[in-house]
């Protein structure tokens, strides 16, 4: 024991001694954090190919309420889960408090439902209720956007129709061109818009991306399209998407770290120091325990480290469920480290680790979800996206920073970690026994 | 102190060690020589126990050397071909780290560092990184790193490579005094004049085989001559070389013709052959034999191919 914990002095040492390593492992991410908040503060929503999903409940029965449930059915766009599986595994469909736990749980991010009122004659448009999960605020911002584009452009009538009730309350009278004259210059003026732009073009190229500001227009759609947005999930927590951010960056330089490290051994045996140190009274499993020791505990100070920047930085709130964040980390730098000597006993190279390691990286980075939520992407890649450690890991740190999940929350995404952990871990023993490295 | 029994070491495409049998004496200045790729690192690595043999054994003071058994390590320090240091630290701390996997008492690791430090003239710079030191720099700390824990066997594989001549004979005078104290030393090369400056019995070793062994006038003594006869070659040489075959064995090298005389060769023949052709002395020198004329006479081959 006295000998390894000598190896893993040693490579500490070494560790600071190399100021490349040092800004690699701290540095480096904790300015990717800052510049990464410093783009996406105002973040703007996106187009995507991909469906997404979302918890759909209507209680009304006007036809515009079938209608949108109909339009969203057949978009492109969505995807409606409208009912839930009970612990028997029997689809029940959901009601006014299941949809709203079904966010709570995180099994999707937003939910729509239609109230019975959702079209009155008293109100100027459309009233919709718009349950979210800020741990996804992207995602939500970009359902947001993309429902309220699905519902204007397919169903112009709530337009329409919201602005006769609002020109018969106003003006109460109807008259042809005068009417649409009329109504668009009180709308104008209400929305503080160009009049010509409401007349003249019709709706669907008003729709259309070009032209006209964007801010204008955004305020004229949200205010005849009522979504009372309730946050479901961490009321009192600032910056939903500073967490996903900086966990996503923490894990990705976790991997980066953690394979240049263990691909340092290469380095040791190239130059001879894996000969001198076996030919004192060192054993080979002496030294892979003092690397995977080693690894491991680097891996856990970094992501301290780089979520401590976020503590500074973005507020996000570490400390009051520390322990559990503290398990998760260790869980993710375990499992990372793992990954780091696989790639190592399976290479004959450092440069060759490091080349396997920046596309698997990478890859698992993307889809993994450390950039933008799986809920994003396509049904299979949300499938493959659960082989990931970076899946796992940005879960387990999210739900411990976004749920204030407890240790039962996370024992799952701790169990497949160390899970994975032990398993990349025979093999890369196994390969190591094989002896291409020592 | 040290024994080799019918040692064999296969790599996937080759034997590099081919039974071989060697006995290293206590207090001995060992040479074992071999051009490239001999398998002298090889040997030195089974005699760490860092590699397994394949057949055979080694036993160093009575104890078997294996891959798991680390007792037999404290007794040996090797110094590795490569320059086994880390670069980004420093001397001091080098020997720091590879002193302190021997659990020597601190203040004794520390004495001892400043010792060897003094040793090869490096304390003033032991606070310097590695990468700052000269080859010949390098090479002194390389062979002090070996030797904190004070083992009484000493195996340095090819400590004097890429060196310049001063740091060279400071490792050769460093060696030598620790031979005298009574180390035990066993040092491989591929420069015979390493080999017979330093050691008082050598093994030449030869395609993973040992085709000599014994002292060096005991090796040179086995020559069938006395002396090799170099001439410069120059458009005279050139032209009358042929006849000088009379003599000997002409070997054709880069800027001299090299004469390996035949049995019952006779320098007064030799001389006035000369005047007869009229090849003009001063082109001729004649060299006592060396364990380069001795591996020449081997194995058809020169040490430095
Ligand atoms: N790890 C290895 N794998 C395969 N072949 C090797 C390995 N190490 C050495 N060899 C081969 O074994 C032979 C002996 O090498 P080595 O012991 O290094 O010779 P020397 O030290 O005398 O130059 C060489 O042909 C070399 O190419
Ligand atoms: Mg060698």
């Amino acid at each position: 024991m006295k000998t390894v914990l000598q190896l893993i002095r040693k490579d500490y040492k070494l560790f600071w001694s190399d100021r490349r390593a040092v800004s690699m492992t701290f540095i480096i991410p904790i300015a990717l954090i800052i510049i990464w908040g410093a783009v996406f503060g105002n973040i703007n929503k996106g187009g995507t190919a991909t469906k997404l999903h979302l918890a759909f409940l209507n209680n009304s029965t006007s036809p515009i309420g079938k209608k949108i449930e109909r339009v969203l059915d057949s978009s492109k766009t969505f995807v409606l889960i409208k009912s839930y599986k009970d612990e028997n595994g029997k689809r029940i469909p959901f009601d006014t408090s299941s949809i709203q736990n079904f966010v709570r749980k995180g099994s999707v991010s937003a939910a729509l439902v239609i109230p019975v009122d959702a079209l009155s004659d008293t109100a100027f448009g459309l009233k919709l209720k718009f349950y979210y999960d800020p741990k996804n605020d992207l995602e939500m911002q970009m359902i947001d956007g993309m429902l309220q584009k699905t519902i204007m452009t397919e169903i112009p009538d709530i337009f329409m129709q919201g602005m006769k009730n609002q020109a018969v309350k106003f003006l109460g009278s109807d008259s042809g061109k005068a009417f649409n004259n009329e109504i668009a210059k009180t709308v104008g003026k209400y929305f503080k818009i160009d009049p010509k732009w409401i007349t003249n073009p019709p709706i669907d190229s008003l729709m259309s991306m070009s032209g006209g500001s964007d801010s204008a227009r955004n305020s004229f759609f949200q205010n005849i399209l009522q979504l009372d947005k309730v946050q479901l999930v961490g009321q009192d927590i600032a910056n939903p998407w500073a967490t996903r951010s900086v966990g996503g960056w923490a894990m990705m330089f976790l991997l980066f770290t953690l394979t240049a490290t263990s691909s340092a051994l290469f380095e040791e045996k190239k130059s001879g120091v894996v000969l001198r140190l076996l030919a004192s009274p060192i054993s080979r499993v002496q030294i892979l325990w003092s690397k995977y020791l080693y690894n491991m505990s680097l891996g856990f100070i970094q992501l301290l480290i780089l979520f401590s920047a976020g503590a500074l930085l973005y507020q996000i709130d570490i400390f009051s469920n520390f322990i559990n964040l503290v398990l998760i980390i260790i869980a993710a730098a375990t499992a990372c480290t793992a990954f780091g000597m696989l790639l190592s006993s399976i290479s004959r190279t450092a440069g060759q680790a490091n080349g396997y390691g920046m596309f698997l990286i990478l890859a698992m980075s993307s889809i993994g979800g450390a950039w933008f939520p799986t809920s994003f992407m396509p049904d299979f890649i949300q499938t493959i996206s659960k082989f990931t450690i970076v899946y796992w890991s940005m879960d387990g740190i999210l739900q411990v920073l976004w749920r204030s999940a407890g240790i039962i929350d996370i024992l799952l995404n701790i169990g497949i970690l160390i899970g994975i952990a032990a398993l990349i871990t025979s093999i890369s023993i196994w390969q190591f026994k094989k002896g291409h490295v020592f | 102190m040290i024994k080799i029994n019918s040692i064999t070491k296969r790599y996937p495409t080759i034997t590099a060690l081919d039974n071989i049998s060697l006995t290293i004496n206590k207090q001995e200045f060992f040479g074992l020589l071999g051009p490239n790729g001999a398998g002298k690192t090889t040997l030195m690595n089974l005699l760490v126990g860092y590699l397994n043999p394949d057949q055979g054994e080694i036993h160093i003071a009575g104890e078997k050397v294996t891959q798991d058994g680390l007792h037999t390590r404290k007794n040996i320090g090797l110094v590795p071909q490569s320059l086994a240091l880390y670069d980004d630290l420093s001397a001091q701390d080098n020997l720091d780290i590879f002193g302190s996997f021997y659990h020597i008492e601190k203040n004794l690791l520390k004495e001892r560092i400043k010792e060897k430090l003094e040793s090869v003239q490096l304390y003033e710079r032991r606070k310097d990184k590695v990468k700052t030191f000269s080859g010949g720099m390098k090479r002194r700390l390389n062979l002090v790193a070996s030797m904190l824990h004070d083992p009484p066997i000493l195996l340095c594989d090819e400590p004097t490579v890429g060196i310049d001549p001063q740091s060279r004979n400071a490792i050769f005078d460093y060696l030598l005094m620790l031979n005298e104290k009574g180390k035990t030393i066993v040092y491989t090369t591929h420069y015979m004049e390493e080999a017979e400056r330093l050691c008082k019995r050598i093994a030449i070793i030869d395609f993973g085989k040992i085709i000599a062994e014994g002292t060096i006038d005991e090796l040179i003594e086995k020559l069938p001559y006395d002396e090799t006869i170099l001439i410069t070659k120059n458009q005279i040489t050139v032209s009358k070389i042929d006849v000088l075959k009379q003599f000997g064995s002409i070997i054709d090298e880069d800027d001299h013709f090299q004469l390996k005389p035949n049995a019952g060769f006779q320098l007064s023949q030799f001389f006035s052959s000369l005047e007869k052709h009229t090849i003009s002395y001063k082109f001729v020198e004649l060299h006592k034999p060396t364990l380069e004329s001795y591996f020449l006479h081997l194995t058809g081959r020169r040490l430095r191919d």
